[in-house]
């Protein structure tokens, strides 16, 4: 290291240190950009999520099949779904349809196979909880049981298609 | 009084503390403890008003020899495997240097007087300095040259030679 | 504090039967640990918190505005909180230095707050060997870091412990050279002689003595820096490689104590600075002979006003610092101190005693052009600010409450 090396060294220190110091005192008195989650936003969060957001699954039980096609294709097995012949009703009924929101990754991969788009994602997205288990969804209400969907008719299925 | 209490106070932890050194079978208790013992010497400086001394005493013991000391140990490679004892006493040289060391020690306290009576508390900076640059300069240049030496000496050694 | 508690022994009979060791030694806790309360455990409390807003301003955050008004009470929260927490002590740790080490850096720390002056009067022991003092308990500091990286049993806190005390005592050197510049000008080592050896106008203080204290006073601010771990010399702590170097396995309140002690040490390193380079609480004749008309009492807030508020201008700058450059390695840490404070340092003591023989009372026109050139550079510091905030036409927030 040379003499002049030495000095140009404590020169370049001051000058770089005092042109940091410029930028980072301009940025104080720069407006923030942060958002303040969730109760100081100037709109609620949910109206500016996008469309296709995935937030926690909800079924309607209006239009559920009682396919399964969900269930089975659950990779992680959130979905459990109970069926049973009822013997009043003479029919296939559902007793039990239960999404565990805690293990759900939100892959969507349910949604996909849904012949009646009866499972889909909502905007509510705020799990935080303290136990775990109020992150289990029942559709069907306990001891009740609910007729599945049927499609209508042959040919309005048809004029559909058509 | 007490003035006493805080004596003895400091007394028994100074000797307590140079008990750990000498005695602790974990090298590096023995390290922390010297913390004690250099604190308790430089509370008996302050005893004796002389506030310079035991600023210095905190400053080069506590802050620097200390140190260094703790340093070593944490740095040579399992210092706590190494069977480390105080056990392999000499006797037949360790005796008669203690009863030398305790003769010398009676000589020197029976000589001055202790009766420091209720003197007022002064500083020492100012004599300690004039001293150093007046009447002790001679000592206080060779002592300097030599520790130079010893720095310069030092950085011989662990030099490592650059081709 | 001697002549309070000689007046607290003539008014209080209680006290006059008691021997007057006893009553100094009595004067001297109630106010030492009134000072650690009332001043220093707020004052490192709120520190953490502006520091947070203006670390989050800086980076175009708001930090944290929630508990209590704009978030000022934070400092309460994260306190309580930690006092809540489990005391965790590794099983595999020493358990007695562990438990003993964070008290080392806390005594450390306080002992030094000892000779801090705050106003001409309120000083808790004004030592005639004040600033040499400060140096030698600190160092406190360091064998408490050094024990709690070893009694912990981890290799992040070790390597911590060690770079901290390496660090530590590398730039002791440059710092007390820095001092020792001082010490020749004002021929003292108690902070309130020093303070009275300097004036209340800027151009009076020592900093603008002549261009060797000058230097000097940049010195002692980076060697401080180092000497409490504050970034750019923040290795031993190192986020990103150490984990949190020395105080990795602590948590809870002896967690806090650490911390506690790095922002009690930004007030120290700021108080030191103003003491020996910036007047300390040194307020013009006229203001004072004014004041003293008013009240008795009035001088003395006037005094630590002025010496708060240079502290604390010196206390944003080490934080504004924090946010501004990055962490130096090892290597450029050992070589900053070594290769270029040391040596400078060497410089400086010579040159102010050069100075001072040949001009013994001061040279008044090296002070003005000192000071003035000071102020140009503020000026320019202040145009290059704009010029930033015009070029990325920035949108501006000058409020600091959002």
């Amino acid at each position: 290291m040379t003499v002049t090396e030495y000095f140009t060294n404590i020169k370049d220190t001051a000058t770089s240190i005092f042109e940091g110091m410029t930028i980072t005192l301009s940025h104080l008195v720069r407006k923030p950009v942060t958002i303040q989650y969730p109760d100081r936003t100037p709109r609620p969060v949910k109206e500016t999520l996008p469309d296709r957001f995935r937030g926690f699954l909800k079924v309607d039980m209006e239009i559920c099949t009682a396919c399964l096609a969900c269930m089975n294709d659950c990779p992680i097995d959130c979905i459990k779904i109970v069926t049973k012949k009822d013997e009043a009703l003479k029919e296939r009924v559902l007793t039990q349809f239960d999404i565990d929101e805690a293990k759900c990754m939100y892959c969507g991969l349910c949604t996909e196979p849904c012949p009646t788009g009866a499972i889909h994602f909502t905007k509510e997205f705020e799990g935080a909880t303290e136990d775990l288990s109020s992150l289990l969804f029942s559709f069907v209400p306990e001891n009740q049981v609910i007729i599945p969907y049927k499609a209508l008719k042959k040919e309005k299925e048809e004029t559909v298609n058509a | 009084m007490l003035k006493d209490l805080v004596f003895l106070g400091t007394a028994v932890f100074t000797i307590a503390s140079a008990a750990t050194v000498a005695f602790s079978r974990n090298i590096l208790y023995s390290g922390f403890a010297l913390l004690g013992t250099f604190a308790g010497a430089a509370v008996f400086f302050i005893l004796l008003s002389s506030d310079f001394v035991a600023v210095t005493q905190v400053l080069i013991y506590v802050g620097g020899v200390l140190i260094l000391v703790l340093f070593a140990i944490m740095l040579t490679s399992k210092i706590g495997d190494m069977n480390i004892t105080n056990r392999s006493i000499n006797y037949k040289i360790a005796i008669p240097l203690l009863l030398l060391f305790l003769g010398m020690l009676t000589q020197l306290m029976s000589g001055g007087s202790w009766d420091f009576g209720e003197e007022k508390f002064q500083s020492m900076v100012v004599p300690i300095g004039n001293g150093l640059l007046t009447e002790y300069l001679l000592p206080f240049e060779v002592i300097s040259i030599a520790l130079l030496g010893a720095l310069v000496g030092a950085v011989v050694i662990v030099r490592r030679e650059i081709k | 504090m001697q002549q309070l508690a000689d007046k607290l022994i003539q008014h209080c009979a209680l006290l006059q039967g008691l021997p007057h060791e006893l009553t100094y030694l009595l004067v001297e806790i109630v106010f030492g640990s009134l000072m650690l309360m009332l001043f220093v455990a707020p004052f490192a409390g709120i520190i953490s918190w502006v520091e947070r807003r203006v670390a989050a301003r800086m980076m175009d955050r708001i930090g944290p505005n929630r508990v209590g008004p704009q978030g000022f009470l934070q400092w309460l929260a994260d306190g309580v909180k930690s006092l809540l927490k489990e005391d965790i002590v590794p099983s595999s740790a020493d358990s007695f230095l562990f438990r003993l080490a964070p008290y080392l850096v806390f005594a450390g720390m306080f002992m030094a707050f000892v000779s801090i002056p705050f106003t001409s009067r309120v000083i808790i022991a004004d030592l005639n060997v004040g600033i040499f003092y400060i140096i030698a308990v600190t160092s406190l500091v360091v064998i408490g870091i050094l024990m709690s990286g070893w009694a912990s049993n981890n290799k992040f806190s070790l390597l911590g412990g060690m770079r901290s005390a390496a660090q530590i005592i590398s730039y002791e050197i440059p710092a007390g050279l820095a001092i020792l510049v001082v010490v020749l000008m004002s021929g003292s080592l108690s902070l309130q002689e020093i303070i009275k050896a300097q004036g209340a106008h800027p151009w009076n203080w020592f900093i603008f003595d002549n261009p060797f204290s000058f230097c000097s006073f940049f010195i002692l601010f980076i060697s401080s820096l180092a000497e409490g771990n504050r970034t750019p010399f923040d290795i031993p702590e190192a986020e990103s490689e150490l984990v949190s170097g020395y105080s990795t396995e602590y948590s809870g309140m002896r967690f806090v104590f650490f911390y506690f002690e790095e922002w009690a040490n930004l007030y120290l390193i700021a108080a030191v600075g103003v003491t020996l380079f910036f007047g300390g609480w040194q307020i013009p004749p006229s203001v004072r002979e004014w004041a003293v008309g008013v009240h008795f009492v009035l001088p003395h807030i006037l005094e630590f006003a002025t010496f708060f508020i240079k502290a604390m201008s010196l206390v944003f700058v080490i934080i504004w610092i924090r946010w501004t450059l990055p962490r130096l390695r090892v290597d450029q840490l050992m070589a900053m101190c070594w290769q270029y404070l040391i040596p400078l340092g060497f410089v400086m003591v010579l040159g102010t005693a050069t100075w001072i023989v040949l001009f013994p009372q001061g040279v008044p026109l090296v002070r003005y052009v000192l000071f003035s050139g000071t102020l140009g550079l503020f000026g320019y510091f202040f145009y290059r600010v704009v010029f930033h905030l015009r070029y990325t036409k920035a949108e501006l927030q000058f409020n600091p409450f959002v």
